[in-house]
């Protein structure tokens, strides 16, 4: 027995890789069985509340990814939707937005951005159809009050990115199925648009009964939201008798009230009360703010935090301004600073048609709103500290500079000013973003009102705005689409999805070519809509996809 | 203590433990040990053998031959010659027949014929076919081999600075490709054997390193413990590598020791320099390039900023690339002892590689040692080992290449007080200083334990049956910590980055193999052998990045206290059950068939289709073997034929099932609120992609070896292709892994070695190889249809370039308003309408040319005169025609933000038909700069000198060598991208090139 063990011994000390395989019990099915421990699957997620509240909160970070970047620091998500319009033009123009300002040249099927926009969108359907379809599974452990909360909010995600959809691309592949490996389409064809929409407005009135009325977790969808959107849907269904009522809604239901008082933290601060609502700090519902709708949250510093990237895209590069000192100009002296809202790159600017827009007495249009000169900072090489210089926003300008105008003298809006008190020159951004606004439903309900025939209530209802924003008030004479689409643009510059509005009313074409002298030289009636993405029509093997006209 | 004693013992005692018979029974369930244990139970009596003495001389000079292989023909009984050439072996009867082997001598087959004293005399030869290479699971002579096996020369091994053995493999064999995927201290380099079978699975070959596979980065393997590389390249040879042979294997067999001790020290240095400096403008150059492409070359001043301005007028202009490059150094060092007799071998070697690349602060160091020993225990037991321990240190950042290729030359290297900028340029913040690298702190240190040891039984009492266990284990582990302070771009935002990645490698093999040869009536060999194995191999990788430090101190030892700390943790981990069995019969050394059949199971794939069976049949014949064979200019002449089927399974784990990925928000609190989406499809179907092929070849030597050398003929088919393929972003997925479609590859391969010249001391050797594979996609989805999407077209290769092609440059005068791109300007480039529909669409997208090579070729030409040896290696790639991302018309970015090449453009004066006008917009459709990427270099050259081994004696050495070698001295090509060698995308152009080496080095021995 002794020479036994002491072969086994041997064995196992000389030759481990025998060892390994004799005894640690050689089933070669079980060896060859994949038992990941890294790897979370639907399988093994979505059997519970906190499972499907997992999945939910992957949306709520796909649909704030809208104010980030599709890759990083530089491709706003946002850009297609709100730039390249009447009101806002790509102003330091690098190669992924330029077609916004230079249409028939950049916006092609292979330009990525429309790629990307396609992918992340349907990203967000395809989750929510798997918790949709999942949903349904009776071993899930929750009540029935969870799973309608739940099935709420899967449904409204699901419309929010057909509605991006069939405004970018127009008709798309309406898509209600889980992804599944053994289902590959290759296939898909193009749904009309107007039956998309019937499939979201289902999605979206079971959302409006399922959402709770308010949320202590700012952020959450609620009830106000679905029928905001509800109402724009109608609008754009051309049924103004639900879209009023859908806005009414929101309206009677009391929870929200445009501000109209300072308030927050910088309350003391010199300012209107209009651009409180835009400070960190003051953004969320229970941080005093009560006409916001819906806010992305962002934090730093913790896992999930985000980071967006509005104020490095809409301020702009005033560290790069020349400040004129004698007969030359020196660069530097005004320095980047929390006080001028952190260090921007001035890719986005409003048209100076947009900037123009506001009578003087507007708090919207004020320099609390829009930044129109600087003052030196950084006394350096001959500059004097308090210096001021002037910004210029003539439409002229645009005429003599090339296209890619880069001009750091160009106002922007204030809207998005943040930075890290200890690293000003940081990329990242933290704050929290209003996305939704209560001012936004009541412009909805004042173009529902006018195509109602309620013009006196229509102007009722902007009036609201404007006497917030210290604007002469209007008549019920005065209310008309361009009218209410300047005050949109007054209102909402840099937060609405302009050219959505614009398409909605069929606005955008001539309003673009009348008030952005930029897009003008290039853009085309075929740019009232967005190539489909080649990859899309390449991959679909089994049937041909038509393209856009145009393109 | 015996394996019969154990199993007679486990006869008459079982069971006394519980715990034994566990044990037992799952050592039966292994079948082969099983069967090795239920060998009859007969006890061993140490019987009566005859003992044979013999010396083995050379022919010509009467010289004692050390090493060879002494062997009882048909059986695994053998032994070494010592220093004096002797040998003592114990044989069956005095009827036997001896065979001697050694490498550069011609076999010798002597019938004992009753006598115990031999004397053998062997006859140097240079033939291919005697040497002894190393096919999987054992050696065989190369007139025994039927399939494709090439050896790498052992003069592409020495006096190289090689810091990877890959790149001994560039040129040297035929239908072999190394590319080179990334320049600096340590190469990144890419092997591809015959061709790409796979589209989107692993195409590398699969690495054996003394006879367990290696998973890992083979810069850490010394290349000069190493003895031989083979390459085994056709079905029949794969075949018993089963699902992991497709894409060929390559066979690393390191030193052994033998004869009397002896000590090497090895040593070489040398400088590097860059070979190409890129020719990007200058501060004026671009100053003026700037002005022309932002304002059209009008009111300059306005175009630039403030910085860039300053520096303009006071004429302070930066050359990046001479602040970041430097002379790089390659050094190493290796000091082996070794010796041997009949008993014990060993091998004992240390070596030290330290490589300074030309970036600044590029540092590659390998430490390693090596124990290899090989100790006959018992007449019929042996156990052996080879064994690396080494460390890796990859730690430094490098100045960047990349940077310094694009930043602007009007911006600040260095500020007032003449510290590096952290941004260059203060207009422009989002640009890093391209010498960051040298204040981010960063360790990176990787450990390694690589071990192949066995345990080899004769058994007794059934001449020819033997048993060998190899058990290989790989431990590894690297740490890598970085840090990046308050003084670099990304510190000084986020107050401090620390990253940590650590992770930890085990991998084992396990292999039972029992062999066994006899030979019938004198003419019939038949040597069977049979495999039972297992392998396993995780990987796991733990990181942290953390950011917001209070300071810098501790660099990314204070993880602690940061404001964020993010942990990852990954794991793979993926394993192998195989059986495989092998027969070779020779008939009287004319007639040879090699069978084969391997049974893999893997646990990468579907449960449904864990395993798969490869089997092969290959035949040779020796034709000069023949009686009949009379024409003796021709002293060699074989032909082979093989056919099987091999597998690639070479995918990662996991693809089987769909994954969740962690995408998280926050909630009002600023809470992290966890979430998971869907980001990729499970796909529980996927199997073996799998590759039939059929080789033909010819040996030959020709004028008593003067001319010799190997002509292959192939053909392969894959199927069930792992492919990801691109699906409609629709699915919310951009792609999934499937076995679908067909690959083919045909090609054709020559080595030749001539003997050009032979008068007396003076000899001139060349050594030729040149290869060309064609491959073609055959199908894709089954529906014959092309997949645009992914650049994939039935009929043609698996690596295209495809786009737009350019027709020259739009010119005044052009009718461009009724062209198809009306609204080009003269300048722009013309896109051709292929289609000729009057408009620009992806439909006139169009290949425009192919990424694999027409041919390759590499030719080694050697002269030697008394000690003297110079030699000159040529390499070629020819037929590549890919697009130069250099030539690209944004590349200096909107604004012009980054510098570029310094080229010529369109102007209304200067007509270029072949780049457009310096404007924005001028290439709209992205039409392709292509260009031939073919070269021709001279890899090396050397001298070198052994001094007369009277005069080294003298001097107490046993032998004394030195040499100087220069690699990549001299290229000829018509790429104006950076490197021809390095392949791959066009960003790669702006990273470092292939650098020049010229290195003086000395071999000493006592």
């Amino acid at each position: 027995m002794t020479r036994f063990a002491n072969l086994r011994l041997f064995m196992a000390a000389a030759l481990s890789g025998a060892a390994a395989v004799a005894l640690a019990g050689c089933d070669a099915d079980e060896m060859l069985t994949e038992k990941p421990p890294h790897i979370i699957v639907a399988d093994n997620l979505l059997t519970d509340l906190a499972g499907f509240d997992a999945a939910l909160n992957a949306q709520y970070a796909q649909a704030r990814r809208e104010k980030q970047g599709h890759s990083g620091l530089n491709d706003l998500v946002a850009i297609p939707m709100t730039v390249g319009v009447d009101n806002a033009y790509a102003n330091y123009s690098a190669a992924e937005l330029r077609f916004v300002n230079q249409w028939t040249n950049f916006s092609t099927p292979q330009t990525s951005v429309f790629e990307n926009l396609w992918l992340w969108l349907y990203q967000m359907i395809n989750a929510s159809n798997m918790i949709i379809n999942r949903a349904e599974n009776p071993d899930i452990r929750w009540t029935e009050a969870d799973k309608a909360r739940v099935l709420g909010e899967a449904h409204f995600f699901r419309a929010w990115a057909y509605r991006h959809l069939t405004y970018l691309f127009g008709p798309v592949p309406l898509n209600l199925e889980e992804s599944s490996g053994s289902t590959i389409k290759t296939d898909w064809e193009r749904t009309p648009v107007a039956d998309i929409r019937k499939q979201m407005e289902a999605d979206l009135l079971l959302a409006e009964e399922n959402l709770p009325a308010t949320s202590s977790n700012a952020g959450k969808l609620t009830k106000a939201v679905a029928q905001h959107y509800l109402a724009e849907l109608y609008l754009a269904m051309n049924d103004p008798v639900k879209a009023e009522a859908k806005a009414q809604a929101v309206v009677s239901s009391g929870l929200y009230k445009l501000i109209t008082a300072r308030y927050g933290v910088r309350a003391t601060q010199p300012g209107v009360p209009f651009m409180d609502q835009f400070v960190d700090g003051n953004i969320n519902r229970n941080q005093g703010n009560t006409e916001v709708l819906w806010a992305f949250q962002f934090a730093q510093d913790v896992t999930g935090g985000g980071s967006n990237l509005l104020r490095r895209y809409w301020v702009n590069r005033y560290n790069s301004i020349p400040v004129p000192v004698g007969t030359r100009t020196v660069t530097g002296a005004i320095a980047i600073s929390a006080e001028y809202g952190g260090r921007g790159i001035g890719r986005l600017s409003p048209t100076a048609w947009a900037i123009n827009l506001y009578e003087p007495s507007d708090d919207r249009g004020s320099h609390h709103a829009i930044r129109k000169f600087y003052t030196v900072n950084n006394p350096i090489n001959g500059a004097v500290l308090g210096d001021t210089v002037k910004l210029v926003w003539t439409a002229e300008k645009w005429i003599t500079s090339s296209l890619a105008s880069n001009d750091p003298l160009w106002p922007s809006t204030r809207k998005w000013d943040w930075t890290d008190a200890t690293s000003p020159e940081r990329d990242e951004q933290f704050s929290d973003v209003p996305y939704l606004r209560y001012a936004e439903t009541l412009l909805l309900l004042a173009e529902a009102q006018m195509k109602n025939g309620k013009l006196a209530e229509a102007a009722a209802t902007i009036n609201q705005l404007r006497d917030r924003a210290h604007a002469t008030p209007i008549t019920a004479a005065q209310v008309t689409l361009d009218f209410i689409l300047d005050e949109r643009s007054r209102e909402l510059l840099t937060e609405e999805h302009r050219r959505y509005t614009l398409l909605r009313t069929g606005k955008f074409y001539e309003r673009t070519m009348a008030y952005n002298p930029i897009a003008a030289r290039y853009l085309a009636q075929r740019d009232t809509i967005y190539p489909i993405p080649q990859v899309v029509i390449d991959a679909n093997l089994g049937r041909a996809m038509p393209q856009n006209p145009g393109f | 203590m015996s394996i019969t004693a154990f199993s007679a013992s486990r006869r008459t005692s079982h069971p006394h433990s519980p715990s034994m018979s566990g044990i037992l029974s799952r050592l039966r369930a292994l079948a082969l040990l099983a069967g090795l244990l239920s060998l009859p139970g007969t006890a061993l009596h140490a019987q009566q053998q005859p003992t044979v003495r013999g010396t083995v001389l050379n022919d010509a000079s009467g010289e004692p031959v050390v090493s060879a292989n002494v062997v009882v023909r048909g059986t695994n009984i053998g032994t070494v010659t010592n220093e004096r050439g002797e040998f003592t072996l114990r044989v069956n009867a005095l009827t036997d027949t001896i065979q001697v082997t050694r490498i550069g001598y011609s076999a010798q087959s002597i019938a004992l014929a009753g006598r115990a004293t031999i004397e053998v005399r062997m006859r140097a030869a240079a033939t291919l076919l005697n040497e002894i290479v190393v096919v999987g699971y054992g050696t065989q002579k190369r007139s025994d081999i039927t399939g494709a096996v090439a050896s790498v020369s052992a003069d592409r091994l020495e006096g190289r600075p090689n810091t990877s053995p890959v790149q001994a493999l560039a040129g040297a064999v035929p239908g072999v490709s190394v590319t080179t995927t990334g320049a600096g201290a340590e190469q990144s380099l890419n092997v591809l054997i015959r061709g790409r079978n796979s589209i989107s699975a692993s195409t590398a070959p699969l690495y054996v390193i003394d006879g367990i596979p290696f998973n890992g980065t083979l810069s850490e393997i010394n290349p000069n413990d190493i003895e031989s590389i083979e390459v085994l390249k056709d079905a029949s040879s794969v075949a018993i590598y089963g699902a992991r042979g497709s894409n060929g294997v390559v066979l690393i067999t390191t030193r052994k020791g033998t004869g009397r001790p002896r000590v090497n020290y090895r040593a070489y240095y040398g400088i590097q320099e860059l070979a190409q400096k890129p020719r990007v403008m200058t501060g004026p150059e671009f100053a003026e390039f700037k002005c022309q492409r932002v304002n059209g070359g009008q009111n300059c001043e306005s175009a630039f900023t403030a910085t860039e301005l300053a520096n303009l007028e006071a004429g302070r202009y930066v050359d990046w690339f001479d602040l970041a490059l430097r002379q790089g150094h390659q050094q190493q060092h290796d000091l082996s002892f070794s010796g041997g007799n009949d008993d014990t071998k060993y091998m004992i070697s240390g070596g030290l590689l330290r490589v300074s690349g030309i970036a600044l602060n590029d540092e590659f160091e390998r430490g390693s040692v090596r124990l290899n020993v090989d100790q006959r225990l018992k007449s019929w037991l042996s156990i052996g080992t080879s064994t690396q321990l080494s460390q890796t240190d990859r730690g430094g950042m490098p100045a960047s290449f990349e940077t310094a290729f694009w930043s602007n030359p009007l911006a600040n290297a260095y500020d007032a007080q003449g510290n590096l900028t952290i941004s260059p340029w203060a207009e422009d913040l989002q640009y890093a200083n391209p010498l960051q690298g040298l204040r981010v702190t960063d360790d990176d240190v990787s450990r390694r334990v690589f071990s192949s040891n066995y345990l080899n039984v004769t058994v007794p009492k059934i001449p020819g049956l033997s048993y060998r266990f190899n058990g290989g284990l790989d431990i590894a582990s690297r740490e890598r910590g970085t840090f990046y302070g308050r003084d670099t771009r990304v510190g000084s935002e986020v107050r401090g980055r620390a990253t940590i990645e650590n992770s930890g490698r085990f991998d084992w093999t396990a292999e039972n193999i029992l062999r066994y040869t006899k030979t019938v009536a004198a003419k019939h060999t038949f040597d069977l052998t049979t495999l039972y194995s297992a392998q396993s191999r995780s990987l796991d990788t733990r990181t942290l990045r953390a950011e917001g430090f209070p300071n810098d101190v501790m660099t990314y030892h204070q993880a602690n206290i940061a404001a964020l700390n993010v942990p990852g943790y990954d794991v793979s981990e993926s394993k192998l059950v195989s059986q495989m069995g092998r027969l070779n019969y020779n008939y009287d050394d004319r007639y040879l068939l090699t069978t084969t059949v391997r049974r893999d199971g893997s646990s990468v794939f579907g449960a449904n289709h864990k395993y798969g069976i490869f089997p092969s049949v290959a035949v040779a014949w020796n034709i000069t073997n023949e009686p009949f064979w009379k024409v003796s200019s021709v002293n060699v002449l074989k032909t082979r034929l093989s056919y099987g089927s091999t597998g690639n399974q070479a995918i990662s784990p996991y693809q089987t099932l769909a994954g969740l990925d962690d995408y998280s928000y926050v909630d009002g609190n600023g809470q992290t609120a966890p979430g998971y989406r869907p980001t990729s499809l499970g796909n529980p179907d996927l199997r073996w992609e799998t590759t039939n092929s059929v080789n033909l070849g010819v040996d030959f030597g020709l004028l008593a070896d003067r001319i010799s050398g190997s002509f292959e003929l192939y053909r392969s088919r894959t199927r069930d292709l792992l492919l990801r393929r691109t699906i409609s972003p629709t699915h919310g997925i951009t792609g999934i892994t499937q076995n679908i479609g067909k690959t083919a590859n045909k090609g054709i391969e020559l080595g030749l070695s001539t003997l050009n010249l032979d008068r007396g001391n003076f000899t001139w050797r060349t050594d030729f190889n040149i290869s060309a594979n064609r491959n073609e996609i055959v199908d894709l989805y089954g529906d014959g249809q092309d997949d645009v999407a992914s650049e994939w077209f039935i009929g043609r290769p698996i690596d295209v370039t495809y786009g737009y092609r350019m027709d020259g440059i739009w010119q005044e005068g052009d009718d461009i308003a009724n062209s198809a791109q009306p609204s080009a300007k003269p300048g722009d480039v013309k896109v051709f309408d292929r289609n000729g529909d009057g408009q620009i669409t992806p439909d006139d997208r169009m290949i425009l040319g192919s990424m694999q090579p027409k041919f390759i070729a590499g030719m080694t030409n050697t002269v030697r005169w008394r000690g003297w040896e110079a030699s000159a290696f040529l390499h070629t790639v020819q037929g590549i025609e890919q697009s130069n991302g250099l030539l690209g018309v944004n590349l200096a970015q909107t604004g012009v933000r980054r510098n570029i090449l310094l080229r010529e453009y369109w102007t209304p004066e200067n007509r270029l038909n072949t780049y457009p006008a310096n404007r924005e917009g001028t290439n709209p459709f992205n039409a392709v700069f292509l260009e031939d990427r073919s070269f021709v270099r001279l890899k090396d050259i050397s001298l070198a000198y052994t001094l007369p081994t009277s005069v080294a004696n003298r001097m107490g050495f046993q032998n004394l060598k030195v040499y100087a070698n220069g690699r990549n001295l001299w290229t000829s090509t018509k790429w104006t991208g950076l490197d021809p060698e390095i392949a791959g995308s066009s960003s790669s152009e702006r990273f470092a090139p292939l650098e020049k080496t010229y290195m003086l080095g000395l071999d000493v021995r006592f």
